[in-house]
């Protein structure tokens, strides 16, 4: 319960920090309420695992991994690069069609389809990013000191933070506005020409 | 005559005082009631001979090209550089720009703090948070995107260089469309991530005005590549290519406070409109657009693209004279002189309210150059 509020009162600057990838990539996507609600199940699944990783290391370690020099530099770096070249091939690859009138084109949707992993991989990377709560989140697992409670922990973190995620995918609502399509497009690759910087500026003060 | 005497009497308020109190510099004031002169003179010819975007062109570009003149001197004076400093920053020293409005949205509702080192009450630098904001809230329900070509203090930069070239030497035909949209995805990009970096990313390392005004000393690598970025995107946008293409490119392919002022063009009651029955479809109103406003569907449409900044260009070009300012919910036919009047009125005031200040405080300066060997 403790995890789940604390979660809840914290879940908009978790928005604050997921929202710059998901957003553009929604709109970039130009898909309907119910694919997009498809696509935000994804990105907070792979959250979720960005966050039991953390539970579980919340449990390995205790509070000295976030003692440790570097650490969360290297760690927020590290998933900020990762999120930048992620962002960067989510919205610059090739749509796969949206119907295989034959089988060539079957093949070749199904081909292009492997980027329905993108936003499990965005969502996980998304989840690896140190914010305040999270740190939080952090200190108050590592006090349980089991390493089911910390999962636990985690979880009802995570799910009081997903709340504030509702309504992303009402965007869809939106979807005939073509040029939504290619602001959102264009939105990504500037978010992800930050993260890259701000990445590597954190990884090189994470190993220097 | 009625509309140009309270538009006199008001712009007065920076020179008349001086002036009948004794106080204040006489240079001052003599440069600040020439600058009256100027901007009323303009605002006559406005009035009387129906060009709009001639005589709006000149004064905006005058504003632009005086800010510095007054702005640079006065940082010097005040902080010995037009460099910032980290301590100038901490206590709050930074003049508050308006561009910073967008990005402090997120912020301000979620932890009710304003990310921008600057005063949140005039007390002495140049522009204070709350002084902009109501002077951004009212000239945005007056006139909405019209900011951009009558209130910002910036934008007269570019409308220089777009203006110097007799023809563009790169065509309308080869500038891709799509790039209309760009200045919306720095708005929504710039947006996102300021609230996670608490701070106004985009003065931060986007805008390209920083190098007329004030930027971060370069005490720091980062400082340095921000600088880099700065001059680049000035020499890009603001210089090389409004001179190649004949346009108004930094604010209509990528400022992301002409964005946002785009939605304010749907809530006030100005709106530039064709009239189908006069429209001649020779598309010069395509060509001449400095910011890609118009194109065939608002031939079709009779209105503008969304992105309009009501600088006028159009209506002055026009050869059949079927553009024209209009007044929503009125009859397309209804007085177009009329709708005219009531728009340059607020117009005006605002330009007024940035510019006249700004502009006679720059010839200010240059009197005291003349007059002295030193502008601060």
């Amino acid at each position: 319960m403790q995890g789940f509020l604390l979660g809840l009162a914290n879940g908009t600057t978790c928005l604050v920090f997921c929202a710059p990838a998901l957003i553009p990539f929604l709109m970039h996507e130009g898909q309907t309420v119910r694919q997009n609600l498809g696509t935000l199940v994804k990105f907070l699944g792979g959250r979720m695992g960005g966050y039991l990783l953390f539970g579980l290391l919340a449990w390995a370690t205790g509070s000295l991994l976030l003692q440790a020099v570097g650490f969360q530099g290297l760690v927020i770096g590290a998933a900020y690069v990762g999120l930048a070249a992620l962002l960067l091939v989510a919205v610059l690859r090739k749509k796969a069609p949206a119907q295989g009138a034959c089988a060539f084109e079957g093949a070749r949707a199904r081909l292009s389809r492997w980027p329905a992993l993108l936003p499990v991989g965005m969502g996980f990377l998304a989840g690896l990013k140190v914010c305040p709560p999270l740190l939080l989140a952090f200190t108050d697992a590592a006090s349980t000191g089991s390493l089911a409670g910390s999962l636990v922990f985690f979880l009802a973190f995570f799910l009081g933070t997903s709340v504030y995620f509702v309504p992303i995918p009402f965007l869809g609502m939106f979807r005939r506005v073509s040029a939504l399509q290619i602001v959102g497009k264009f939105a990504a690759v500037i978010v992800a020409l930050y993260y890259l910087y701000a990445g590597i500026l954190l990884c090189a003060g994470g190993i220097l | 005559m009625l509309l140009i005497l309270p538009i006199a009497l008001l712009s007065a308020y920076t020179w008349l005082p001086g002036l009948l109190t004794g106080q204040g510099e006489p240079l001052q004031i003599l440069a600040l009631a020439l600058a009256w002169l100027v901007f009323n003179a303009l605002f006559v010819l406005m009035l009387t001979t129906g060009h709009t975007h001639r005589y709006r062109s000149v004064l905006f570009i005058l504003i632009a090209v005086a800010l510095p003149l007054d702005f640079i001197p006065w940082m010097i004076k005040t902080y010995g550089s037009m460099m910032l400093t980290d301590d100038i920053m901490f206590s709050g020293g930074a003049s508050f720009c308006p561009l910073t409005m967008p990005m402090i949205i997120i912020p301000a509702l979620l932890k009710r703090v304003v990310i921008f080192p600057g005063e949140l009450l005039p007390t002495g630098a140049h522009g204070a948070f709350s002084v902009m904001f109501i002077i951004w809230v009212a000239a945005s329900l007056a006139l909405g995107r019209g900011w951009c070509s009558w209130g910002c203090f910036y934008g007269g930069w570019d409308e220089l260089f777009s203006r110097l070239p007799k023809r563009p030497l790169i065509k309308d035909k080869q500038i891709d469309r799509r790039w209309i949209y760009l200045p919306f995805a720095v708005l929504l990009a710039i947006v996102l991530l300021s609230a996670i970096a608490f701070q106004p990313i985009y003065c931060e390392w986007l805008c390209p005005f920083k190098i007329v005004t004030e930027f971060q000393a370069p005490a720091t690598i980062l400082a340095i590549v921000q600088i880099a970025i700065f001059v680049t995107l000035f020499i890009g946008l603001v210089i090389v290519l409004p001179l190649l293409t004949k346009r108004r490119i930094q604010c209509g392919l990528f400022c992301p406070f002409g964005a946002m002022q785009s939605f304010l063009n749907k809530i006030n009651i100005f709106e530039v409109r064709i009239d189908p029955d006069k429209c001649s479809q020779c598309k010069r109103c395509i060509r001449e657009c400095p910011t890609f406003s118009m194109n065939e569907s608002s031939l079709e449409s009779g209105k503008p693209l969304m992105t309009c900044t009501r600088c006028a260009q159009c209506i002055d070009a026009c050869p059949e004279g079927a553009i024209s300012y209009h007044i929503k919910g009125t009859s397309l036919k209804a007085s177009p002189a009329v709708a005219r009047a009531l728009f340059l009125y607020p117009a005006f005031l605002l330009m007024g309210i940035i510019g006249l200040g700004t502009v006679g405080m720059g010839l200010w300066r240059i009197f005291k150059l003349i007059t002295t060997g030193s502008m601060l």
